[in-house]
């Protein structure tokens, strides 16, 4: 089925109001947001911005993300400490939500987005609808891979205890914060009409 | 009532539709990708008393303590700013003022920035600034965690509990119930609204 996009019609879209304006225009006359037909840059912004993101997960990942200091001792641990602290502690449920919201997420969003940059590159059409899918979802799940910034900002913040127990930043939480987001900048970049431009050309050469 | 439609092209997939105003219930989705394209928000007027019961339950969680820990005897309190207060002190200044930012700030200026665009007009009045405010309030969308903070304070729960006595302050129910009105706020209230006047007239 052929369907007719803004391109076809020579028109583009203001993507805060929905208004429809001519190519010539360069702000939305209604809510005064700057116009483009595709968002600028789309490819180059998302893919450095996710080249940034993939390679500051690798200090978020091996540096420790916080450190306890007590009575028994200097204890500093990486977020797979924490996960695998909890799951060898019984309470494997809550090691799997920091698992999920600091390993997972952060992995699957770098791929996804690379997909999606793939499908755009290479005019992979056909995967257009299942690239969307990918996108909406990285879009949901994005901001809760700020779970464990949140956590150890709150730990910190409780566990002031002088020489009992303190607990304090670890140079990992900086380079995870930056790597999120990096990865929220690179999603908002990438523009996902890309995926299905020119899907109407390729099917008539073809 | 006059059935007005407009067109419209999809912000996911970039098809041209046309999607009828005063819809009454329900939604209009794309017939390409299926992203929503337009969901009729409720009233102004109750998205106005929402906002402000939950901008009333905000004041308290400025003092009110969320988290006791009690180890041999000593006791540390904390409530949502004082978490992030720390952090500041100890140097880490990016991650302290981004998550004041994304988990209460940007909520809380959400819900002004509704405010905001939805008084003058409930009062039957249209500042030109209404469109800056409606940009950024749609800006601030992106960045508003009020619920990934919420379940972080239950995972640093789980987490201290071994470490001395942990009690739940005051602050933490009023922080479900400022999370659960403000969620309704956001669903509520639909920004496209604003401009069914504007583009009823086109």
């Amino acid at each position: 089925m052929r369907w007719k996009t803004d391109i076809d019609a020579g028109v583009q879209l203001c993507l805060h109001c929905r208004k429809l304006h001519p190519l010539e225009r360069k702000r939305c006359d209604r809510c005064g947001s700057p116009l483009f037909q595709r968002k600028p840059h789309a490819l180059a912004k998302t893919f450095s911005l996710a080249l940034a993101a993939t390679l500051l997960l690798i200090p978020a990942n091996l540096l420790p993300m916080m450190i306890v200091h007590s009575l028994v001792g200097d204890d500093a641990g990486t977020i797979m400490d924490g996960v695998i602290y909890f799951l060898e502690h019984g309470e494997a449920w809550i090691g799997v939500v920091i698992f999920v919201a600091s390993v997972f997420v952060p992995f699957f969003k770098l791929t996804v987005l690379f997909y999606l940059l793939w499908i755009v590159r290479f005019h992979r059409h056909a995967k257009a609808r299942l690239g969307l899918k990918l996108y909406r979802l990285i879009h949901f799940i994005g901001k809760w891979s700020m779970l464990d910034i949140f956590v150890v900002a709150l730990m910190v913040g409780l566990v002031q205890f002088k020489n009992l127990a303190t607990i304090v930043t670890g140079p990992a939480a900086i380079a995870f914060m930056l790597a999120v987001v990096t990865t929220i900048f690179a999603t908002e970049a990438f523009d996902p009409r890309l995926m299905f431009d020119h899907e109407n050309q390729r099917s008539s050469d073809g | 009532m006059a059935k007005k439609s407009e067109t419209t092209a999809c912000k996911e997939c970039g098809v041209l539709v046309s999607v009828p105003l005063h819809l009454g219930i329900g939604q209009y989705r794309c017939p390409r990708c299926e992203g929503l394209l337009y969901r009729r928000g409720q009233p102004f007027s109750h998205v106005i008393v929402m906002a402000l019961a939950a901008l009333t339950l905000f004041l308290p969680l400025l003092f009110l303590p969320i988290l006791d820990l009690n180890i041999m005897g000593q006791e540390n309190s904390a409530t949502l700013f004082k978490a992030f207060w720390v952090v500041y002190k100890d140097g880490y200044y990016l991650i302290a003022l981004l998550a004041l930012w994304t988990g209460i700030l940007a909520p809380v200026a959400m819900l002004v920035l509704l405010l905001a665009i939805l008084l003058p007009i409930h009062f039957g009045h249209r500042p030109h600034w209404i469109r800056h405010a409606y940009r950024l309030y749609e800006t601030m969308r992106e960045w508003g965690m009020a619920e990934v903070y919420l379940i972080s304070i239950v995972v640093s729960m789980v987490k201290l509990h071994g470490m001395g006595t942990l009690h739940i302050g005051p602050g933490f129910y009023i922080f479900i119930l400022f999370f659960l009105t403000f969620f309704i706020t956001t669903v509520w209230f639909n920004p496209d609204d604003i401009w069914l006047d504007d583009a009823l007239e086109n």
